[in-house]
């Protein structure tokens, strides 16, 4: 079992979306959230005054799959969130030791 | 013995007699003390019905020449054989045809009801912008602060209400009567004594406190209507510059401050028939100085009361870094500043127009186009300064903008041309660009919503432009200067530096640096001792936090999940 943590431009997640559904991933975990990388963001003026906008906006997907279908899943997500621009965002693996559905005690993959 | 009753029947009728006589002086010195009050009452009585206001001496033509001709009295005056003739004339005319004499009583009623509509349904337009004031302070500022921006709105009206009804009206208005009666709305009479100075050198109103006696009559309360929502106008400025960081009673205290005193008494100068009013007549400076709707009267004592209080409080903490630079802190919502403006701009449609205080004074689709051209020009100026200055136009300037030129038109609204008003507008546009840097870089007085620069700066623009481009079509007779003629030339009205009355310019000059000097030195000098005997900031803790929580308790947006969860848990 694997956790799979995707950082995207947020106007890429419909897309992103569409290619896990259309694969069958069946559930996602999804959050705003800010941060920067190597390009550390840019500088605006309000009222006169500069000020950075180094931590941009993103979109972070969370999600927990098989071993078997992780290579395809994490496939379909660099392809559709890709534009080749400074920006595009990573993706994470981590492994998972377990997996517990709360409403019925279903324990590991059957659990996902 | 006979002699002797005689005698006495003699004295006791002398006695009598003399008894008789002290009587009668003593009956006459009373009748005297019972009329004297009567003689006081010679004043106007109140109308609280409202049924006595308007008859045929206030029906009027457009160039204001009353229906009802007048008996001359002084037989030596110049033109008293015309005055006497035309007199005669309007005898013999009323003797013939009663029943339009009858028709006229209708017609004066008629007039000042058209008024009372007119002042009153502006004086309501006024009223909404605070709404938008409301909502353009909170979009300016952080997140953490939008709850006490919105209770500094809310309790600048409520507080500076309950102070303008109980003396600032009566400070500010209680002589009106005397030099600038108000004829449009039936020449307020009641409001006829100063409390301070007298004839041309008022200093203060003394009439119509509470609204009781005097007070208490329908004229009346139009006036007190239209004029507390200005007052207001002044009390929610100051909000622009010292939020985010004054405590809430050091707030109270200053829109008690500025309802009952600091407005209200310069209010009495310009509007009140106070001598700032009457220097054309006492001082040869034009027509006195002419504030038409408030750019000093109303702005600049808001605007310069603002930044005597910012400079009490300093910056807000992260304001300017170690190095004294300043920093931003960017608008929560864009959203709120727009159509917080847009709410300011159809509220001056009142501001502006209403103040003739009459729509029997056609001048009021001159006033309300010209506001509405030095909006657009104030605006479109600061957006495209900014524009080439740093390369993109800034939705907040680009609104203080429009401000700045409604600020700044509010004083010669009624006096200047429709090109004048454009370059009126231009000029506030440049002026509040350069106030908002001129304050963050160099004063460092920190005004998170630039309400220095829109009200302060940009309302002494407003007054001085009256005294430049004022082109004398309108105003004839102003503060009491030039009724017959004026320049040479009759039906001249208030004439600015560029149609050739250089005095005016200097009167302007005067009255609006003078209006600087009274809002700023007077907030600063009690704003200091109130700030010694007990701080008017909020603590550092409360100041990092926001002030929405530990001031009133609830977040702006409790919504947010986070601040939702927290708030259950310690349930």
């Amino acid at each position: 079992m694997k956790k799979i943590e995707a950082v995207i431009q947020p106007f890429k997640l419909d897309e992103v979306k569409a290619a896990l559904i259309a694969i069958g991933v069946s559930g996602m975990t999804i959050a705003e959230v800010r941060g920067h990388g190597r390009q550390k963001g840019h500088t605006e003026v309000y009222r006169g005054t500069e000020y950075a906008v180094d931590l941009i906006p993103k979109v972070k997907l969370e999600l927990f799959v098989p071993d078997a279908r992780l290579e395809e899943i994490v496939l379909a997500i660099s392809s559709a969130a890709h534009t080749g621009k400074i920006g595009d965002g990573k993706i994470f693996v981590f492994p998972v030791d377990d997996a517990v559905r709360i409403r019925n005690g279903e324990r590991g993959d059957i659990a996902l | 013995m006979n002699t002797e009753k005689q005698a006495e029947r003699a004295h006791r009728r002398l006695h009598r007699q003399s008894l008789f006589k002290n009587c009668a002086w003593l009956a006459a010195g009373i009748l005297l003390l019972l009329w004297m009050p009567c003689l006081a009452q010679q004043a106007p009585k109140p109308d609280p019905a409202g049924i006595a206001t308007g008859d045929r001496t206030t029906a009027v033509d457009g160039a204001g020449n009353a229906f009802v001709v007048s008996e001359p009295t002084d037989k030596t005056a110049p033109g008293y054989e015309k005055s006497k003739k035309d007199f005669d004339e309007y005898q013999a005319q009323a003797a013939k045809e009663p029943l339009a004499t009858k028709l006229a009583d209708s017609v004066g009623h008629i007039r000042l009801a058209t008024n009372f509509a007119w002042t009153l349904n502006t004086g309501y337009l006024v009223l909404f912008m605070q709404a938008g004031f409301a909502l353009l302070t909170c979009g300016l500022v952080r997140k953490k602060n939008a709850g006490h921006l919105m209770m500094l709105n809310f309790a600048a009206y409520v507080f500076a209400f309950l102070a303008y009804y109980a003396v600032g009206f009566a400070f500010q208005f209680g002589a009106v009567a005397i030099n600038a009666a108000p004829t449009n709305l039936g020449g307020i009479p009641t409001l006829n004594s100063f409390l301070l100075g007298s004839g041309s050198w008022g200093f203060l109103g003394g009439k119509g406190f509470f609204l009781t006696g005097p007070g208490y009559d329908s004229g009346v309360n139009v006036l007190m209507l239209f004029q507390v929502v200005f007052m207001e106008t002044a009390g929610y400025i100051i909000v622009g510059a010292i939020c985010e960081r004054i405590t809430f009673w050091a707030f109270l205290v200053a829109e008690l401050f500025m309802g009952a005193l600091l407005y209200p008494i310069f209010g009495c100068w310009v509007w009140g028939g106070g001598w700032l009013s009457q220097i054309g007549s006492t001082m040869n400076l034009g027509h006195g100085y002419v504030d038409f709707a408030g750019s000093t009267v109303v702005h600049a004592i808001g605007g310069f009361a603002a930044m005597a209080l910012a400079l009490i409080l300093g910056p807000r903490l992260g304001k300017y870094g170690p190095d004294g630079k300043p920093r931003a802190f960017p608008a929560h919502n864009l959203v709120f500043v727009v159509t917080g403006t847009f709410i300011l701009l159809f509220g001056w449609m009142g501001f502006n127009p209403g103040s003739t205080l009459g729509a029997t004074d056609l001048r009021i689709s001159v006033v309300a186009v010209n506001t509405n051209l030095a909006a657009v020009a104030g605006s479109a100026t600061a957006m495209l300064l900014w524009y080439r200055l740093f390369g993109k136009p800034d939705i907040t300037m680009a609104c203080n903008g429009m401000l700045a030129g409604l600020v700044a038109i509010t004083a010669p609204c009624a006096f200047v041309s429709a090109t004048s008003s454009i370059v009126i507008g231009v000029l506030a546009g440049m002026v509040v660009c350069a106030g908002v840097l001129f304050n963050d870089r160099v004063t460092k007085i920190d005004d998170p919503c630039g309400a220095i620069s829109v009200h302060g700066f940009c309302g002494w623009l407003g007054a001085v432009s009256v005294g430049i481009f004022a082109d004398g079509t309108y105003g004839a007779g102003w503060n009491g200067v030039g009724a017959a003629s004026y320049l040479g030339q009759a039906g001249k009205g208030v004439t600015g530096l560029l149609y050739g009355d250089s005095r005016q310019f200097l009167g302007q000059l005067f009255g609006a640096t003078l209006c600087v000097v009274w809002a700023f030195g007077m907030t600063f000098v009690v704003f200091k001792i109130v700030n010694a005997i007990k701080p008017i900031r909020v603590s550092e803790e409360v100041e990092r936090e926001g002030l929405d929580v530990p001031q009133f308790g609830l977040p702006a947006y409790p919504e947010d999940a986070v601040h939702a969860s927290a708030m259950h848990a310690t349930q």
